[in-house]
């Protein structure tokens, strides 16, 4: 009777800690967010009243809004610009094994590439291009990552039974484009917003290319949050708020697609 | 006439899939092939940032100046004990979460959704938010302890406590990934080799033993390379936290490329260095991809 009660506690008290382990650094975070720029700096902790000072501060703050448009403008166009290749990329390899295994192989080397070595050259190039300090040229950079990462994960998408559906739809005499453009996109316009999404954070979250590719004028918000730290070194409560911003947009999506993540995560090899 | 009609569809279907394959593939050489064979190329010549410029053909010099510089070999000790023990300790941690998760029906969700949340959040955030966490005097970490009677903790401050802070770092952003992984293969095994063994008597721990592991090897294998790859590219918790010290103590490979290029200014042995790192790189994933189509 003991035994059984113990086993079925054990697994919730694995959960609860490392639960509370992720849960307590974000929730400490969000704390001095909202505390008073003094307090923020209290050991042991003070507990004064909440409140959102340290959000409209950042809010006024030029820079920061430059970040976060920048940050937003960037993943939308990298986004906009990779989903529809990616898409008739990965729905030809899929349908008609385009290219075969050494253009599959190709696409998803591109995607395990540490950042580093592709930041090189293209500082190089973007140097010789004056693509340095651009959103052009950020957008460029945030494609290398987003498009090979959106063809491979969008192939197993197009794999199982829509095929059956779209050879239906080629017997009623729609051509292949046809079938592609009207039956399939459509009926996969769910699952290729989430892709999408995963895309729009993949940008969002970047850093190494944002770091060297971009300037005054481009920087993105994870590159805005770095330099807080060595400008404003101390401010704490102004930082974390900063943060929370960064991270927030992330957790409103999170929703949206959440299905879908575990193939975004092994690159569409665990489904 | 069957087999001509047959042959028709069939360059009609090669035609179709070249086409929709073929603005994709222009954008993918244009942006990461010619970028790569660029490297390749400023390998071969004396490129700096004074002068970036391929006027000096230098051969293999680059090449023969990583081997001989004293601290790439620190570097990729570095590199190899983070990938190693990050991946590892997550490993472990994700696949004991993972059979609570899998064990359990009350809170599910609610426990799924925490989990997800650390993968989501920017490095940057996640580098900063422990700084302040672990800072010497005004963090909250070494009020904790001090009120166990424990001495502060010089988190970042000597070369031992930066790494393994930087190994916690990264083991607090990324367990879950393991944990998701291995939680989606221990939902897809089947039922009935626990219902044989428990008829027989088995012990949960000899279930674990001798079915769980051996249905799980695919998917432990896959989330293990996708993570060793992934380790490998490590960079943002380590500008953020320790900027590659105390010493050499986190100069993990991607922050000493890095360094080698844009503070050393000699992108020619930055980019021989990274040529070397993406053929690493290159047999891994190879590995890893015939290893994902033999599963099909």
């Amino acid at each position: 009777m003991h035994k059984g009660l113990l086993k079925r506690l054990l697994p919730h008290v694995v959960l609860l800690v490392f639960s509370s382990a992720i849960l307590f650094p974000i929730l400490w975070m969000l704390r001095v967010a909202l505390t008073n720029k003094m307090n923020a700096y209290q050991i042991p902790p003070v507990w004064g009243n909440p409140n959102f000072n340290n959000f409209i501060e950042i809010f006024a703050d030029n820079s920061f809004m430059g970040y976060f448009v920048n940050s937003l403008s960037i993943a939308i166009g990298t986004t906009l610009i990779a989903l529809p290749l990616a898409a008739a990329m990965a729905y030809s390899f899929a349908r008609y094994n385009t290219g075969g295994l050494p253009l599959r192989l190709a696409v998803l080397s591109s995607q395990m590439l540490p950042p580093v070595i592709l930041v090189l050259p293209l500082f190089s190039l973007f140097l010789k291009a004056s693509l340095l300090n651009t959103q052009t040229g950020m957008i460029i950079a945030h494609i290398t990552i987003s498009l090979p990462f959106l063809a491979w994960l969008l192939v197993a998408f197009f794999e199982g039974d829509i095929v059956i559906i779209e050879q239906a739809a080629r017997i009623d005499g729609a051509t292949r484009l046809q079938a592609f453009l009207r039956i399939t996109m459509p009926i996969m316009a769910p699952g290729l917003l989430a892709a999408g999404l995963l895309s729009f954070i993949l940008s969002w979250n970047e850093f190494l290319f944002a770091l060297i590719l971009s300037g005054p004028q481009t920087n993105t918000l994870p590159v805005g949050l770095s330099s807080y730290q060595s400008h404003r070194g101390v401010d704490i409560a102004l930082l974390s708020a900063a943060a929370i911003c960064a991270i927030l947009p992330v957790f409103i999506l999170l929703p949206l697609m959440k299905k879908h993540l575990i193939k975004g995560l092994s690159l569409g090899a665990i489904k | 006439m069957n087999t001509r009609a047959a042959s028709g569809l069939e360059r009609g279907d090669r035609r179709f899939g070249l086409m929709l394959t073929a603005p994709g593939l222009a954008v993918l050489f244009l942006v990461i092939i010619f970028p790569l064979l660029f490297a390749l190329i400023t390998s071969f010549f004396d490129y700096t940032l004074i002068n970036p410029n391929h006027d000096t053909f230098v051969g293999l010099d680059n090449y023969q100046e990583v081997l001989d510089e004293e601290y790439i070999l620190t570097s990729l000790w570095v590199t190899l004990k983070f990938v190693l023990a990050s991946v590892m300790i997550e490993f472990a941690i994700g696949f004991s979460v993972a059979l609570a998760l899998n064990s359990v029906t009350r809170f599910k969700n609610f426990y799924y959704l925490i989990l997800l949340a650390p993968l989501l959040i920017n490095p940057v955030v996640v580098g900063l938010l422990w700084r302040m966490i672990l800072h010497t005097e005004l963090g909250i970490a070494n009020y904790a302890i001090s009120l166990m009677n424990i001495d502060p903790v010089n988190w970042l401050g000597n070369a031992n406590a930066a790494f393994w802070t930087v190994v916690m770092v990264d083991i607090w952003h990324q367990f879950s990934f393991m944990a998701i992984l291995l939680l989606a293969g221990l939902a897809s095994l089947p039922r009935e080799p626990y219902e044989a063994a428990r008829v027989d008597g088995a012990s949960s721990f000899s279930c674990f033993i001798h079915i769980t592991l051996p249905l799980m090897r695919p998917v432990i294998i896959v989330a293990l390379l996708l993570r060793f790859v992934f380790a490998i590219k490590t960079f943002d918790i380590v500008f953020i936290m320790t900027k590659g010290g105390p010493g050499t103590a986190t100069d993990i490979i991607s922050y000493f490329i890095y360094r080698a290029a844009f503070f050393g200014l000699d992108i020619g042995r930055a980019s021989a260095m990274s040529i070397a790192l993406l053929l690493i790189v290159l047999a891994l994933t190879i590995y890893l991809y015939r290893y994902m189509t033999s599963l099909r």
